[in-house]
């Protein structure tokens, strides 16, 4: 190392004589990129604490009864399901599961389905008043659900969609729709026109452009705006919290959000492993898919 | 931060899309062939959302005016009534000072913290960013109640962990009520910031990372130090990308309702009401539809600034 070291400076001295110039720490330092490693670490050591109250409910999770009473910090020696068990059998998990995933995937699916047409007309037409019917649909994201619930509350009443699930769902997609649509627009735009014009000369329709050429182009882009629908609408409360009165339709947040008015809420352990057993499904799609998550939600930011 | 911010920024792809408007857009003319495009691309998404989004947000202003308890039939007529009971309502002042308090509290810890970090994970001088970035945008996949949830186990005065890790390093005798009516709101807001960081700081970074590299070539042959590069390179080059993280932290802070209906439920003495949490405890348990609308006008009203700024920042512009 040394000699490889000398032959470089041998060959030039001007670097030479700075490099003796630097003191021999700070050549040490550079040459093992020190300062780097030293850096991650620091860094690494910030992140735990940031996720310290992560990992102290998973901790926590994992524990009896008898060592919730140890203090939320001891550790969970032996770790036990005993937790997990009694959560599960105080909450109708399956019940709040299936409600959830109905909920999302339904309304994923109206928003992709109600989004990707528009999507498509926004991003090869120019219409008159195209870009006023873009901003009109793009209002839905930034409002605050507060602000229309009320009469949000008399339309669902009105049209019998109260404390039913096929109405939240639809909800959920119509609010999902800005979003996708901004995203896929931005995707659709970016893909060259070529393939179409092949299609249109060959006596393509527009469904059959939109349906055989530009849906499975944007596949990526269809999968980013689902998982993070996915994601939205599984967390969401506010809707639920309003539309639905039958405890046999909650999802998992009006669940978990029962537990924490009740009894149970008194330990530690119980409230940690519903929490967990709630976010299992959001927590495996992200480790699947955060780099589409992380795209999307920079989306059309900074890159599309 | 609901769910997740929707974070729609968008630079490139505006420019994209004008680009490939000029390129290969087709004049309205030939949209008229397809009836598909008609149903499927106008009307149908634009019915929708006049039924749940454009009509209750007329709606809202209209219902402020009369008296109405959301289950009869009949709705009286009362005029400007609501909003006088508003103005002298001393929750309103109140839920406006806490919403204005969140705004100012997550502009300094998310959006600061963010661009700090942001900055730092972009420049080079520290190995694993990506799994840092993973790590660090873990809470966006968590819902408001688990991480309101959370925090109350964390927070909480008998059993919670923050006293005791207190405790363990030798700062025992402060041990707070987190969810006191002195410090309840901060700790609400502190919990929101914790959640959003891993987001601001995701699209800082990103935003970072667009900068051209000859400017901080330039930059770098000047001489200026890591902070002036920053200050004088970085800064203006994400202009954009800052402005309109603003705007979504304070649409943040105005829906913010979950945290403090999971974690307070607007109290002690109702000193984390916030509008959200207002409207909901008008309208949906004591039935003042009316009153709950006015509300809803007052939120409308701060949404429909921010709306006008988002929209100007991400679509007027992309055209031009």
């Amino acid at each position: 190392m040394d000699n490889i070291a000398t032959n470089k400076t041998d060959r030039n001295p001007s670097k030479e004589r700075e490099i003796s110039k630097t003191p021999y720490l700070a050549r040490i330092i550079r040459r093992y990129k020190l300062d780097k490693i030293l850096f991650t670490v620091i860094a690494f050591a910030l992140i735990l604490i940031y996720e310290y109250p992560v990992i102290l409910t998973i901790m926590n999770a994992f524990k009896t009864n008898a060592g919730v009473m140890l203090g939320p910090l001891s550790l969970p020696i032996p770790p036990t399901l005993q937790a997990f068990i009694a959560s599960w059998n105080s909450l109708d998990f399956p019940l709040l599961m299936r409600n959830t995933a109905f909920l999302a995937i339904v309304g994923t699916l109206l928003a992709i389905a109600l989004s990707a047409v528009p999507a498509y007309v926004l991003s090869r037409f120019r219409l008159p008043g195209g870009e006023l019917f873009f901003v009109i649909l793009l209002t839905g994201m930034v409002l605050p659900q507060q602000a229309i619930i009320v009469p949000l509350y008399a339309v669902m009443q009105r049209l019998g969609l109260l404390n039913s699930l096929w109405g939240l769902a639809i909800v959920h997609g119509v609010y999902g729709m800005s979003f996708t649509l901004l995203f896929l627009r931005g995707f659709m735009a970016s893909i060259p026109t070529e393939l179409e014009d092949a299609a249109r000369i060959d006596g393509a329709n527009d469904f059959q452009v939109l349906r055989y050429i530009l849906i499975p182009l944007t596949a990526p882009g269809i999968a980013i705006a689902a998982s993070l629908n996915i994601i939205s609408i599984w967390n969401e409360l506010f809707f639920a919290l309003i539309f639905l009165t039958d405890p046999n339709k909650f999802p998992v947040t009006m669940g978990l959000q029962l537990m924490t008015t009740s009894i149970q809420f008194m330990s530690w352990n119980l409230p940690a492993a519903s929490i967990i057993i709630t976010q299992i499904p959001t927590i495996l799609l992200y480790t699947i898919a955060y780099r589409f998550i992380q795209r999307g939600l920079t989306a059309g930011g900074v890159k599309g | 931060m609901a769910a997740f911010i929707p974070p729609e920024t968008a630079v490139k792809t505006r420019e994209e899309i004008s680009k490939s408007n000029l390129r290969g857009a087709l004049h309205w003319r030939y949209f008229r062939r397809d009836w598909f495009k008609f149903v499927f691309g106008i009307f149908l998404p634009l019915i929708l959302f006049m039924i749940f989004i454009g009509y209750p947000m007329l709606n809202t202003i209209y219902l402020s005016l009369f008296d109405w308890n959301g289950i009869t039939k009949t709705m009286k007529f009362i005029g400007l009534q609501n909003y006088i009971q508003l103005i002298h309502d001393p929750h309103l002042s109140l839920s406006l000072t806490n919403n204005l308090l969140w705004f100012v509290l997550t502009l300094i810890f998310p959006l600061m913290g963010g661009l700090v970090l942001g900055a730092i994970l972009s420049s080079g001088r520290i190995y694993f960013t990506k799994v840092l970035m993973v790590l660090l945008l873990l809470p966006i996949t968590f819902s408001m109640v688990t991480i309101g949830t959370m925090f109350g186990l964390i927070t909480n005065p008998v059993f919670g962990a923050l006293n005791q890790v207190l405790a363990s390093i030798g700062l025992g005798f402060i041990h707070p009520d987190w969810l006191g009516p002195n410090l309840a709101i901060y700790t609400l807001i502190a919990v929101s910031s914790w959640s959003g960081l891993g987001m601001t700081t995701l699209m800082f970074n990103a935003a970072m990372g667009q900068v051209p590299d000859e400017l901080y070539e330039t930059a770098k042959m000047e001489g200026a130090r890591a902070y002036q590069t920053f200050w004088y390179v970085t800064l203006p080059s994400i202009r954009p990308i800052i402005g309109i993280v603003t705007v979504l932290v304070a649409i943040g802070s105005l829906r913010a309702f979950d945290l403090v209906f999971v974690m307070t439920r607007g109290g002690p003495f109702r000193r984390t009401t916030v509008l959200g949490y207002m409207l909901f405890d008008e309208a949906f348990t004591k039935y003042h539809f009316g009153y709950g609308a006015a509300i809803g006008t007052v939120i409308l009203l701060f949404a429909a600034v921010l709306m006008y700024f988002y929209i100007r920042q991400n679509v007027l512009t992309a055209n031009n």
